[in-house]
């Protein structure tokens, strides 16, 4: 149907006016920003044209972080992506039980994860924590996680894991009731055995969802920020410092706007870049 | 059934009962660690040797959590009210109508779906500043009101109820607020629903921004209140009752994701994605 533009402006406002507001001018202004060597505290600033951006690549904090932002995007996108669609193939009929497990699955999504990430803190203390204790009793040796530097991403990217799988799972579960069971019938009558119908059937079926929850938990990834404070304040050494995180201390720790706002378009252009790869990839192997 | 029909979903019960376990695992740990004595903690004991209730009342007594949760439930839910009803709105009329510049509308509002929230944080903080709003759950609420993700949600909703039953009640004489409200509203019920739910899920866990907003301590969220009370706590740490302040965080959540259990494990991933 066709609307006069001023006709529909009020059913657009309600929406418009925050957006313009909080998003769309406050961008604005932080490209200005980044292009100043800004420092919050006062109204003197100068404009520095990319001086900011080249300096990033200059500094070794910001190389670091941008290598943890990759391990950690990777670390925490794979692992999920796996073991949700693991899970949710157990789903794909209802049985007794399967409500309780998907319950259970699905728990750490809803909870704070400032809170979860406390708990986890104390699972992971070396001497006494449980994590390390139930290693011993196996007789594997026990990890300094948040305390070293080897481990400290690992140690985060499983809590990350470990509250998207069940989200993850969610989206599977509703992709794969959606693969007709003639589907399947077809290839059993064909002679596929399990391996051959996940591959051949389930997995192009799915590859829809599989895109756009790549999509998703990489942009979730790339914005996660409430773990890294709680476990670790990006440490040690800088070892599970993010972007994200450096782009946070450089802001409200250093007040070094300029800096910090650059470091935010850094992040912006990566995440559109991944959406690009995404769409050419989508392109080529998704089957809709 | 036969013998060898049932051996596998033995072994499948098995696994499953295991693995998720392993999910609810750190709650349990949690809610048994708050009523354990701070010692009692780290010595790695399972189930408490007494029930201590009064770690409850010691740090309520010393921190205010209970103002913390009702300054998280009330901003969470005008947040989640508002972003329902202006989402609704421009989700109406992107499903339904053509107007002139809806593309370029419609375009810009996705883009800023891809922008990280960071990228505005600097800029907003200022402004809120400069218009004497740091501080105050006003401030905090607007800041938040828009989701892009509920147009989008809502779009794909609207979508399904198709053109012709829009057009029939404008024939008929509706009027565009009617006829959102009466006859789509009703078709959609449970995308609100879901809708709702992970909006408020989502700002009740929010913790940086307004970690950076809300700073006074009777204007704190429970995030803020809880990350505060754990990092200053940094010498000397009493685990009981910081597992008391993470429970008291966390259960009332799970309370309501079980009542509530089947809007999010049958709506959340109806989103009009195909596959």
């Amino acid at each position: 149907m066709q609307i006069k533009f001023s006709k529909a402006v009020f059913f657009l406002l309600p929406v418009g006016i925050p957006l313009t507001l909080f998003w769309i001018i406050p961008n604005l202004f932080s490209l200005g920003i980044s292009f100043t060597d800004w420092d919050f505290m006062t109204n003197d600033f100068h404009f520095v044209g990319l001086d900011n951006y080249f300096n990033l690549f200059t500094q070794s904090s910001f190389k670091q972080a941008l290598l943890n932002t990759l391990y950690f995007g990777i670390g925490t996108v794979i692992p999920t992506i796996v073991l949700g669609l693991g899970f949710a193939l157990f789903f794909r009929k209802n049985f007794r039980g399967s409500a309780i497990y998907k319950l259970m699955i699905f728990s750490p999504w809803v909870t704070p994860t400032v809170a979860v990430s406390i708990v986890w803190s104390l699972l992971y203390e070396p001497k006494l924590g449980v994590i390390n204790t139930v290693l011993g009793l196996v007789g594997i040796p026990g990890l300094d996680w948040l305390k070293s530097s080897e481990t400290a991403m690992l140690a985060v990217i499983i809590v990350t894991v470990w509250k998207l799988v069940g989200w993850t799972m969610i989206f599977y579960i509703g992709a794969l009731e959606k693969v007709p069971d003639s589907l399947y019938e077809a290839a059993s009558i064909d002679g596929a055995n399990a391996w051959q119908k996940f591959r051949h059937v389930t997995l192009p079926m799915v590859s829809p969802t599989t895109f756009f929850l790549i999509v998703v938990n990489t942009i979730v990834s790339l914005q996660a920020y409430d773990q890294i404070k709680i476990l670790t304040q990006g440490g040690p050494s800088g070892s599970t410092r993010t972007l994200l995180y450096l782009f946070f201390q450089q802001a409200f720790e250093q007040f070094d706007m300029g800096y910090a706002t650059a470091i935010a378009f850094i992040i912006l252009i990566i995440t559109i870049l991944l959406s690009f790869i995404n769409k050419i990839i989508g392109d080529k192997w998704v089957n809709y | 059934m036969s013998n060898h029909k049932k051996t596998p979903i033995i072994l499948k019960h098995l696994f499953l009962a295991l693995s998720s376990m392993l999910f609810v695992f750190p709650f349990i740990w949690m809610i048994l660690s708050s009523f354990k004595t701070s010692s009692e903690v780290l010595q790695g004991g399972f189930w408490p040797k007494e029930f201590h209730w009064e770690n409850y009342q010691e740090v309520l007594g010393v921190i205010p959590f209970h103002t913390y949760i009702f300054n998280s439930f009330y901003t969470s839910l005008i947040i989640t009210i508002y972003v329902l009803i202006s989402s609704a709105l421009f989700a109406y009329m992107s499903a339904f109508y053509k107007f002139k510049g809806k593309e370029l509308t419609f375009g810009v509002v996705m883009a800023t779906y891809m922008i990280p929230g960071a990228v505005s944080y600097v800029p907003v903080y200022v402004m809120l500043a400069k218009m004497g709003m740091l501080n105050t759950h006003f401030g905090y609420i607007i800041s938040l009101s828009v989701s892009v993700f509920g147009i989008f949600y809502l779009r794909q909703a609207f979508l399904k109820v198709g053109h012709e039953i829009v057009e029939a009640a404008k024939i008929d004489g509706a009027s565009d607020w009617k006829i959102l409200w009466k006859i789509v509203f009703p078709m959609t019920r449970s995308s609100f629903v879901t809708l709702g739910l992970v909006t408020f899920i989502e700002n009740y866990n929010n913790y940086i921004w307004p970690a950076l907003v809300l700073k006074d301590n009777d204007k704190k969220l429970i995030t803020n209140g809880i990350a505060d009370f754990f990092i200053n706590s940094s010498l000397g740490r009493d685990w009981s009752h910081i597992m008391v302040a993470s429970t008291i965080a966390t259960v009332p959540l799970l309370l309501v994701f079980l009542v509530l259990q089947k809007w999010f494990l049958s709506g959340v991933s109806d989103s009009g994605i195909k596959g």
